[in-house]
């Protein structure tokens, strides 16, 4: 397990827990719910700029780049993709859609590290 | 975005199970409110399909990659889950009764794949080395692939386009 993915995953956990609890208290996309997914992104993007400086230096993943590197470009997308969806209509349940960045994001990330190094845990 | 001025009150509280209700006066279309959830899942399931039947069939050049030779049934079932979540997804996303009928088609082509996939793989598991994207019921996929289709079905029931025709624009 690494720390990149430890990071990951408390990030995506944060996020899920803050738009569920914003889903029960506000009837509007709460701030909170959007920050705890720009964080998702930003997480994504240092991710993204990790592996591609390590992957510069020499070294290699285990699995396939072409597949690596499609997640991460799936996966940044999707909390724009979401947000942008989410905004649509301004609701209590804009929130609920908002926390599935953070469950979808950490099965990628997940699955990043599969591919990476072998094993996520 | 600091003051919070809500100026959708009226359409606080469950607002997406309100269109089932008669007599209610502006129902919630089957796109809007809880709807979107559904319509969301439907989202990342053809964008992750679509991914992983692209990556599977496409001939990378890669040594230890299964190529489409190899596996034509798992991976055209790949493919055919990939299509069938697209087309729920935009039909889902839509407001007219054609709409409506594409989607009851979709979600129930996808009822059907995911079962019969799912059954398929159980019984015969030597014709699916590689894995199906309803394989084992959605097993790589937690089994949300075998839940989808019943929400979307729920959904689509409890909202019928005479329902809505109100809500059209």
């Amino acid at each position: 397990m690494t720390i990149m993915f430890l990071i990951g995953t408390a990030v995506c956990a944060l996020s899920t827990l803050t738009c569920w609890v914003m889903t029960a208290v506000r009837n509007h996309p709460a701030d909170s719910s959007i920050i705890s997914i720009a964080a998702i992104e930003l997480y994504l993007i240092a991710y993204g700029i990790y592996a591609v400086i390590r992957q510069a230096m020499g070294a290699s993943i285990t699995g396939e780049a072409w597949e690596f590197w499609g997640y991460v470009l799936t996966a940044l997308l999707l909390p724009v993709g979401v947000f942008i969806w989410a905004m649509v209509d301004k609701t209590r349940w804009t929130n609920l859609v908002m926390s599935f960045v953070g469950l979808v994001v950490f099965v990628m990330v997940y699955r990043l590290e599969e591919i990476w190094w072998g094993s996520a845990l | 975005m600091g003051k919070r001025t809500v100026s959708r009150g009226r359409n606080h509280d469950a607002a997406g199970f309100s269109a089932a209700a008669p007599g209610t006066s502006v129902p919630t279309p089957r796109n809007r409110g809880v709807g979107m959830l559904i319509i969301t899942a439907y989202g990342i399931f053809a964008v992750s399909a679509f991914a992983r039947a692209f990556y599977q069939i496409t001939p990378f050049p890669q040594e230890d990659k299964v190529q489409f030779a190899d596996a034509p049934l798992a991976l055209s079932l790949s493919a055919f889950a990939a299509a069938v979540y697209i087309l729920a997804t935009l039909a889902l996303a839509r407001t007219s009764a054609t709409a409506w009928r594409i989607a009851l088609a979709a979600v129930l082509v996808e009822m059907a794949g995911v079962i019969g996939v799912g059954t398929w793989t159980l019984v015969q598991p030597s014709a699916f080395e590689v894995a199906t994207v309803w394989g084992f019921f959605g097993r790589d996929y937690g089994f949300i692939p075998l839940i989808l289709p019943f929400l979307g079905l729920f959904w689509l029931l409890r909202h019928r386009p005479s329902e809505t025709v109100s809500a059209e624009d």
